[in-house]
């Protein structure tokens, strides 16, 4: 923790304090409450987009991660993908042929 | 004709039977004619926050059964005239009320009443439609946690689904210290996070255990922070304009030596 | 509907000869209890055990409980006016014989530190210490 941390932690600037934290979580769950999406139903998501991306490029799958946010008024899908290796094209041309 | 008022919360323990017990004290105060509703039918305590529990003889199954008549159940209160409570049932099958016995009921109060408030138990499920059947506005009560404003959010969903629009919020329990101190989520994160208007705010006040073992509601007690909050929301409701009571912490040192520092 | 407060206790034994029961059925309740149970019988009930607030025992006959009535207690309830209800500590919520209904006066008092009996004279439930069937026939207090 360096000084200037440890005074605005000090004063309750920070964005660590247990409020914003809270706040925070909130937001993110009520994105997940309100939009009514069974984690269920984010599970299928995930097997799906690991279906078509996987047809074009190497992906860790474990570290795949799907999740609803919200900015403004407006909700987002964010996913984060580790790509491990890029296909090559001619596995494209492969598939035409066969 | 009357006003038909739920309070509710989702989440339990946040303080709605202790709201309805106070507002409805506050209202019968102010001159109002007030008849309180307990719908938490097999965990009924509104007669025992307003001290009213030895009176009981018949309940609001006996009256949606016709066992008895409305007025026969209806309890008067010890201390104003104009009030009365409608109790739960205690020893009695829950699945005994509908959601279409709840709107008959209301509807017949409402003509006798200026104001109907029912007490809503906590969770969505038969009590919650039950309790939302009759009324036309609805209060809902959170507690500054994450839990409570959650629970809250989803309650807000489902009024505005059953047409009950426009709920208006109190903020119960809040700690005006521990919000300076960026600990609890403050008056306007909530307001920021639910987006509906706010009633009132009610700071935590031990004095409301003290009224609770009594059985007589802080509204009535002059030197409660949390009673003269009640007698705020209460004027509100009747659509007076009363500003929000002054919950500011005086200046400790360390908030002095801040200033002094610029960081505030 | 209004309910009268108790009146204030009678320490005297009882003149007149209660009629004994001793043909009607009786159960006994081994376990105390709690908020929203409630035993309904036609007859007398004894209870081994309390009767916590919030719980009833409703009885066409006597009500006795070996334990203390925080509840609520309803004897004689098809208009026995002879029923008594009787409790190592009698504190209820309310107590009601035949068609008479009390509840406790409103105020701290102190509760109780001896068996009671609850009964109708005169018109009017009254609350006296508990005495065997057999002292009371003689007239000893």
């Amino acid at each position: 923790m360096s000084l200037l941390d440890f005074l605005n932690r000090f004063f309750g600037k920070d964005n660590t304090t247990s409020k914003n934290v809270a706040k925070e979580r909130l937001r993110l769950v009520l994105v997940h409450d309100r939009a009514n999406v069974s984690p269920q139903l984010l599970e299928s998501l995930k097997e799906d987009l690991i279906k078509v991306i996987s047809n074009y490029m190497e992906i860790d799958e474990n570290a795949l991660e799907v999740n609803l946010d919200s900015s403004d008024d407006s909700v987002a899908l964010v996913a984060n993908i580790p790509v491990v290796r890029m296909k090559r094209i001619n596995g494209e041309v492969e598939e035409k042929i066969g | 004709m009357g006003e038909v008022i739920v309070i509710t919360s989702g989440k339990g323990g946040v303080g709605k039977t202790t709201t309805t017990a106070n507002i409805g004290t506050g209202l019968a105060s102010l001159g109002y004619k007030v008849v309180l509703v307990d719908t938490d039918i097999g965990l009924r305590n509104l007669d025992v926050v307003m001290g009213l529990e030895n009176r009981i003889v018949y309940d609001i199954v006996d009256v949606t059964t016709g066992n008895c008549r409305l007025k026969q159940a209806l309890i008067k209160d010890k201390r104003f005239e104009g009030l009365y409570l409608l109790p739960a049932a205690q020893t009695k099958d829950k699945s005994a009320v509908t959601p279409e016995d709840m709107k008959n009921l209301t509807g017949e109060l409402k003509a006798e009443f200026d104001f109907v408030i029912i007490d809503c138990p906590a969770g969505i499920e038969q009590g919650f439609k039950n309790a939302i059947a009759g009324a036309e506005k609805a209060i809902v009560i959170a507690t500054p946690e994450v839990s409570a404003v959650r629970d809250a959010d989803r309650i807000i969903g489902l009024l505005e689904a059953a047409e009950l629009r426009e709920p208006k919020l109190i903020v119960n329990r809040i700690r005006p210290l521990m919000v300076k101190k960026g600990d609890m989520m403050g008056i306007e994160d909530m307001i920021d996070i639910l987006a509906i208007d706010l009633l009132g705010v009610v700071p935590d006040d031990e004095s409301i255990v003290v009224s609770t073992n009594r059985g007589e509601p802080a509204v009535l007690d002059n030197n409660s922070r949390a009673g003269e909050a009640y007698r705020n929301i209460a004027k509100r409701i009747t659509g007076q304009q009363v500003p929000l009571m002054n919950l500011e912490v005086p200046d400790g040192l360390l908030h002095k030596f801040k200033k002094l520092l610029g960081f505030k | 509907m209004k309910v009268n407060p108790m009146k204030p206790k009678v320490q005297l034994g009882h003149g007149g000869g209660a009629s004994p029961q001793v043909d009607e059925d009786t159960i006994l309740v081994q376990r105390t209890l709690r908020s929203g149970q409630s035993v309904h019988y036609a007859g007398n009930v004894v209870v081994l055990g309390d009767v916590n607030p919030g719980a009833e025992i409703i009885a066409s006959g006597n009500i006795i409980i070996m334990g203390a009535l925080r509840g609520v207690a309803h004897a004689g309830v098809e208009g026995n006016e002879e029923a008594v209800v009787t409790a190592f500590r009698l504190q209820p919520t309310q107590l009601r014989i035949a068609n008479h209904i009390t509840r406790a006066p409103d105020g701290n008092y102190p509760g109780p530190d001896q068996p009671e009996t609850a009964r109708i004279k005169n018109g009017e439930v009254i609350i006296e210490a508990y005495q065997p069937a057999g002292e009371r026939s003689t007239g000893i207090c």
